[in-house]
């Protein structure tokens, strides 16, 4: 099969350039391993963790940009990042909206009591930056073992409690379990209740993010009203619910649109002629199918997804052979305490300005494949706290640089 | 996948795998959708289930956890998995494990080798069909063998497909074989009807190659070796088809997995590789067509409402939704993507007394997916898909061929 885009990986990036292509009426095919880094890591849009509380982000992203200029966000730029994001957003219409509070970044509390800036927030999770003005009460779930109630609250200072679930569903219970639940109005009656019980003064009820998959906002509202209370939904540790949330919706509207989907497997060969790639290879064995495109978009990830492989003393990126720009040695690759800035976060594929990659020197390698996400040099994601930003940004801009040309 | 060839060719527990386990990093992508755990805490999920218990199985040992046999096979854990674990396959081996270990009941060898009774049911269909609906035969049923009688039995036509195949006007062509399944053979005649309508439309002559049940439903159990004794009897009559040059066709995407992956992978029946390589989901091989513009593309204007589910075993062959791709150039046709993971029916799963409740809890989150989208028909490619829809929804439930076929232009 022909397509007029093949985009490797599942992750936020690729979804994110399958839709920005499927938009203009291109033939895509995407084809991820799993089902990318959406449900390990994302709850929330960060865009940049540096930019300080009260600082519109705009201001903030292009004073970061013009002393980062090798960055994805520097090659990119301001208003493609911008345009990126109007383009993510379109995809959440009202209830489930993801915004800002005054353009800027805002501190919500995550899953062990601490807090982390970040910007674009769900509507279900949007409460908590109030959560130090206001008394709050946080509620935790008996053999649900991924939230512990009590810990976040004492760091929050506030109260914790921890529910006993009705007798069908004691022992273990997963994230999803409970979050299915949720959807149904008799177990929303019975939480309903028993929170009320609880409920002395407090204003504000913090939940683990698992308020139903589907219909998060509805599940709030509901409970909000049995309750009488404002509600708002924490990150808690994979599978995040807020992440599949978000992959659900771009999958539905990807298959809308006739993008053909292919999730689970991984393409196990690239065809070259010259400086064109002119087909991927899907291995199911035994059958291997052979699909090509004119253009190719990289959205494979580092480690986690298996963008990047890692021997004793190299990193390399197994599927086009791309140089990773790294440290000389493995000596330099992480710094001695934990916590510190490790070279290793900032190792990846170099592209020009249109996310094709490059070698060290600058010069081009392949003129129809581009890179996108946390594949990409240059960026540290988890000190930055940037991860979704790159992701949209450089998906979106990829899909359009592949378009126009 | 060395230590399932490994293990497929010695048919010896004691090579099965030690350490593949370490590969998973917890990361619990799997359990993100588990349509089992999510519904019921009996099991423990995939993550758990798999890997994580899988390190503490040791051949020799006898099997611990009951829960196993609540794994469905529905492969959704496989597909999101980013470290590539085999998980269903973890789970399948020790469910084999556990239920050799057990003994399995009457009712498991009888829902799987529905094969053996399936042209007698045809044959005698018309004493047969009111009797399997019948209430106290079911509440019998139920008693006797542990078959939920909630359930619906599935009801058999008369003549077969085979029977009705012989005595169709055949038409002259590039010569396609058709693997059509049992339940199309006996039950479900007219989607077979509609499959070879629809490829002697587009210029093919369909043969018929020898076959008997593609073995999925023993595999299914853990019953690795009558799904063998299966395979061995289809095998050589498919490689001789191919080997004529035909190109084998799978309307039952259930089939054609087993067929085109399991045969190999699990079984490693000799020759099953070559045939594997000519074996094509019947969408496929319509989208092929449309792409090399051999489709015939001119079609009436159908004015119907539709939702299209597509199977877990579609979802595992790795092919999209090739069904959705051509039902979409149908004028007039609505069609609508149904959102929603596993029916819950599993093959036999859902029939079996101790887990109708749990594959209707499952089956519910569909109903609600399908509900939501209020059509008129609901298209599927999977038998045991098309049966749960019904159950659970009282909708009329299509393979997507028939559709296609009303769409012909003669």
């Amino acid at each position: 099969m022909h397509y007029d885009l093949i985009i490797i990986g599942m992750g936020l990036s690729g979804l994110m350039a399958a839709q920005t292509a499927s938009d203009a009426n291109q033939k895509v095919l995407i084809v991820g391993k799993g089902m990318g880094g959406l449900a390990l890591f994302s709850n929330t849009v960060d865009l940049l963790g540096d930019i300080s509380e009260g600082v519109k982000w705009k201001d903030g992203l292009s004073r970061w940009i013009q002393d980062h200029p090798d960055h994805p966000y520097g090659k990119i730029g301001l208003e493609k990042i911008e345009e990126s994001l109007s383009s993510f957003n379109s995809l959440f219409p009202p209830p489930y909206t993801f915004q800002s509070k005054n353009e800027a970044n805002s501190l919500i509390p995550t899953g062990i009591g601490t807090f982390r800036p970040t910007f674009l927030i769900p509507s279900t999770l949007m409460r908590g930056i109030t959560v130090r003005e206001k008394k709050t009460l946080i509620i935790g779930f008996k053999g649900y073992k991924d939230f512990y109630a009590h810990r976040v609250a004492d760091q929050l200072k506030c109260r914790g409690i921890v529910l006993s679930l009705p007798e069908k569903l004691q022992g273990e219970i997963s994230a999803t379990a409970l979050a299915r639940r949720m959807e149904q109005s008799s177990f929303r009656e019975f939480i309903g209740a028993e929170v009320k019980k609880h409920l002395r003064d407090e204003e504000l009820i913090g939940f683990p993010a698992l308020l139903g998959i589907k219909a998060p906002t509805g599940v709030k509202k509901d409970l909000e009203k049995r309750i009488g209370a404002s509600l708002f939904e924490i990150p808690v540790l994979p599978p995040s619910i807020p992440g599949m949330r978000i992959f659900n919706r771009f999958k539905e509207r990807l298959i809308q649109k006739g993008v053909t989907f292919l999730q689970g497997y991984s393409v196990s060969k690239a065809l070259f002629k010259g400086k064109r790639c002119v087909g991927v290879e899907i291995s199911h064995p035994p059958v291997i199918t052979l699909y090509s495109a004119d253009h190719y978009i990289l959205a494979t990830g580092r480690f986690t997804g298996g963008g990047l492989k890692v021997d004793r003393n190299r990193i390399s990126e197994p599927l086009f052979q791309l140089p990773v720009h790294q440290p000389g040695s493995q000596e330099e690759w992480f710094e001695k305490s934990f916590f510190e800035a490790h070279p290793m976060h900032r190792i990846g594929v170099l592209t020009d300005s249109s996310l094709r990659p490059m070698g060290e020197k600058g010069e081009p390698i392949l003129e129809n494949v581009r890179v996108v996400g946390t594949i990409l040099a240059h960026q540290n994601w988890i000190e930055e706290k940037s991860r979704e930003g790159i992701e949209i940004a450089t998906g979106y801009w990829a899909a359009r640089q592949a378009l126009a040309q | 996948m060395q230590w399932v060839r490994h293990m497929a060719e010695n048919m010896n527990k004691k090579a099965w795998p030690k350490h593949n386990s370490d590969l998973c990093i917890r990361c619990a992508s799997c359990m993100a959708v588990c349509p089992v755990s999510r519904v019921t805490s009996l099991f423990p999920g995939p993550k758990h289930a798999g890997p994580g218990a899988q390190r503490f199985r040791k051949p020799g040992d006898p099997s611990v956890n009951e829960w196993i046999d609540l794994c469905i096979g529905c492969h959704l854990c496989d597909l999101v998995c980013p470290s590539g674990v085999p998980i269903s396959e973890l789970n399948l081996i020790a469910r084999a494990k556990y239920l050799d270990e057990q003994g399995r009941p009457f009712r498991d060898w009888l829902l799987t080798h529905s094969y053996l009774y399936g042209k007698l049911g045809s044959r005698f269909s018309r004493i047969l069909n009111p009797l399997l609906k019948n209430g106290i035969m079911r509440w019998i049923v139920q008693l006797l063998l542990g078959i939920d009688r909630r359930r619906e039995l599935p009801v058999y036509d008369s003549p077969t497909f085979r029977q009705w195949f012989r005595n169709h006007l055949p038409q002259e062509g590039k010569k396609v074989a058709y693997f059509y399944g049992c339940y199309i053979n006996t039950n479900e005649t007219d989607v077979g009807k509609a499959t070879v309508e629809v490829l002697e439309a587009n210029g093919f002559e369909v043969v018929l190659p020898p076959q008997e049940c593609c073995g999925i439903p023993m595999l299914g159990n853990g019953n690795f070796k009558e799904a063998r004794k299966m395979a061995l009897k289809n095998i050589p009559s498919l490689l001789q088809a191919i080997r004529s040059g035909s190109d084998l066709i799978f309307s039952s995407t259930t089939c054609g997995y087993m067929i085109r992956h399991e045969y190999s992978h699990l079984l490693n029946i000799p020759g099953s590789e070559e045939v594997a390589r000519k074996t094509f989901d019947l969408f496929e091989y319509l989208r092929n067509l449309k792409e090399s513009g051999n489709l015939k593309t001119r079609f009436k204007a159908l004015q119907i409402k539709a939702a299209y589910f597509a199977p877990c075993h579609l979802r595992s062959l790795g092919i999209g939704l090739p069904a959705l791709d051509i039902l979409r150039l149908l004028p007039g046709l609505t069609i609508e993507n149904v959102e929603a993971d596993c029916c819950g029916l599993g093959g036999t799963f859902g029939f079996k007394k101790e887990k109708y409740e749990i594959s209707q809890e499952i089956g519910n989150d569909l109903k609600e997916a399908i509900d939501r989208l209020e059509p008129e028909i609901v298209l599927t490619d999977c038998e045991g898909c098309r049966m749960q829809i019904h159950h659970l929804t009282g909708l009329k439930v299509l393979h997507p061929v028939q559709v296609l076929r009303e769409a012909l232009i003669p």
